[in-house]
């Protein structure tokens, strides 16, 4: 028993202070979340009157099918997915190498390299400079703006780097005397013994892959190949209220159905990563604390 | 003789050492690419903010023109405008999450029940996942002045509409509310690790000599995390000159554009939208540049005061 909590096996008023503080904390942190589906779900009237605050009220489900119905969230939820796979795979590859070479200490002109890497933490082009050369490389309206220009994350670099080194170095010392090449112990030795890691830094990575919309903004021209969070943005924030361009003839009635709407696109937009996010959850906590020890 | 023998030997050791290595070059190889292309290309990039940038004559192509384009932005009133935005908000919300984060990572460390404690870091962590656009979407919904949620139920109360996002003081203020929601649970883990590092002897002896709860708290738990406090304190001040673009960008909007427009918005308007290359590249070399002085002297000072560096 932790010696810390003497005394807390009874209820004592600091501790029924402290659950009840913490119990209105995680309230106040799950709110909006249930607001967005409280609105998501009501009715007509309801959104109308603004009177939806915790529960839906006048329960349909006209938003969801409104949603079904857009193609256009369809393809951009596919864009989205796929950016996400293979935005994450690349990303995630780019780093291990980079993570396990540098690593090694017995590699010539590692300092260099890494100086190299964690110079651009501060200091940078900026997006001016940055979109030129994008577009230079005819990567402008193409998905590949959307994950090659940001493959790389210095701070998942420098957590990957910080946990290959403290792997215990007699297991890759028996696979090298046994004639294993650096791949090898790479594949059959590191990275078997970092699937934590792995799992953390892909979560980091396909996060930030599905919730950037900015780099679309920036890079994307073509419509269809919107991410799903950009065509949020533009439902949400009024650039896109109909979804064939056409003038809204149907007035205030489809401006306040929006707001379901919306609320409806924020949630499909939102669940899957309140879907994963529980499996790797146990994970990514040491992940941090390695990552902040520097950087 | 020995020597010049010495040094070839040592020479030649360098070369087998590199070629042993061929395997983590490929490797590296990718990754420096990618590096040279899409961070030290930019930054070769960041010429034209002494040129006078034209779009068919390129970066290499385009006239110098020395200083004329920092003359510019420094006589401009929206280039200072939105270095002052961004150092309110940034301070805003500094004032705001610190000390937050502290406090809520000291109440979960008091947590003894094992199961409340995981499930309420889970559901605290949750909002750092999520992104800005979702963020500023509930946020549009529960703060509008018509319709909001949050002002409905203030009406309840008898409390006139309060215009969170249209007014320029409620607006940075739905602006930390936003922040601190998204962050303040992800930022206590670093706290709550240092928490679990205290020696657990530290506490019973205290507890044997009779110390109070609220003693252990000031005497044992306080002075543990110290250093912790200090580092994270003059890192978040180190990075008082930068904003992310996304929160003020998609939380913005035309009435509190006086208080919304903060660097990076600046610089994505000038350039992208406006299509003036040489300013906003010239706006953003100065942020970097304050930033490294910024980082040296916060370094620098860490050191000083017997931390570990932070660079």
């Amino acid at each position: 028993m932790n010696v810390k909590h003497i005394g807390k096996r009874n209820i004592t008023v600091g501790s029924v202070i402290l659950y009840f503080t913490l119990t209105i904390l995680i309230f106040i942190c799950l709110y909006p979340f249930l607001n967005v589906l409280a609105y998501s779900l009501s009715g007509y009237n309801a959104v109308l009157s603004g009177r939806v605050t915790f529960y839906p009220i006048d329960f349909n489900l006209s938003a969801y099918k409104q949603i079904l119905g857009r193609t256009q969230i369809w393809i951009a939820m596919r864009t989205t997915v796929f950016v996400t796979l293979i935005g994450t795979a690349t990303s995630l590859v780019l780093t291990i190498f980079a993570a396990y070479a540098l690593s090694r200490n017995y590699l010539p002109g590692r300092s260099f390299f890494t100086g190299l890497i964690l110079f651009t933490m501060y200091f940078s082009g900026g997006i001016i400079p940055t979109f030129l050369v994008v577009k230079g490389l005819g990567l402008f309206d193409t998905l590949g703006a959307l994950f090659i220009p940001q493959a790389i994350n210095v701070f998942n670099f420098i957590v990957m780097r910080t946990f290959f080194r403290e792997l215990p170095k007699s297991l890759e010392e028996a696979a090298k005397i046994d004639g294993a090449s650096e791949f090898q112990v790479l594949f059959k030795v590191v990275l078997p013994l970092s699937l934590p890691i792995i799992a953390t830094i892909s979560l980091f990575y396909a996060v930030g892959y599905w919730n950037s919309y900015f780099d679309a903004l920036l890079y994307i021209q073509d419509p269809d190949k919107y991410t799903l969070q950009l065509r949020l943005r533009n439902l949400l924030f009024g650039e896109e209220l109909n979804t064939s361009g056409r003038p809204n003839l149907e007035g205030i009635g489809t401006e306040v159905m929006s707001q379901s709407l919306k609320m409806a696109t924020v949630a499909v937009s939102t669940i899957p990563i309140i879907v994963v996010y529980p499996w790797l959850q146990k994970y990514f906590v040491k992940g941090v604390m390695i990552g902040s020890i520097k950087g | 003789m020995v020597k010049a023998e010495k040094s070839r030997k040592k020479f030649a050791q360098t070369l087998r050492n590199i070629w042993n290595c061929r395997m983590l070059y490929l490797l590296l190889l990718p990754v420096i690419a990618y590096y040279i292309i899409f961070k030290y290309l930019p930054m070769y990039g960041v010429t034209i903010a002494f040129k006078n940038y034209n779009i068919f004559k390129g970066v290499f192509g385009s006239p110098w023109c020395g200083f004329d384009v920092f003359e510019k932005i420094f006589a401009s009133e929206n280039f200072w405008r939105s270095i002052k935005n961004t150092l309110v908000l940034n301070f805003a919300t500094l004032i705001a999450y610190f000390p937050l984060t502290i406090i809520l990572s000291l109440m979960l460390n008091e947590v003894s029940h094992v199961a409340f404690k995981k499930l309420a870091q889970s559901i605290l962590y949750l909002p750092h996942f999520v992104s800005w656009v979702v963020v500023a979407g509930i946020a549009t919904n529960l703060f509008s002045q018509q319709g909001g949620t949050i002002n409905w139920i203030l009406k309840s109360f008898g409390v006139e509409p309060i215009p969170f996002l249209s007014d320029n003081g409620w607006w940075i203020f739905t602006y930390v509310v936003c922040n601190v929601w998204k962050e303040v649970g992800w930022g206590t883990i670093i706290y709550l690790a240092a928490l679990s590092g205290v020696d657990e002897t530290l506490y019973e002896a205290a507890y044997l000599d009779g110390a109070t709860k609220f003693q252990r708290l000031i005497y044992i738990t306080l002075p543990s995390i110290k250093s912790v406090v200090v580092v994270m304190l003059i890192l978040q001040l180190s990075r008082m000159m930068t904003i992310g673009l996304d929160a003020p960008l998609l939380l913005g909007n035309n009435k509190v554009m006086s208080v919304s427009q903060v660097i990076s918005t600046y610089v994505y308007r000038l350039g992208i939208e406006n299509a003036k290359f040489s300013e906003a590249t010239a706006i953003g070399l100065f942020q970097s540049v304050v930033n490294i002085i910024i980082l040296l002297a916060a370094d620098k000072f860490t050191k000083m005061i017997g931390e570990e560096g932070i660079i």
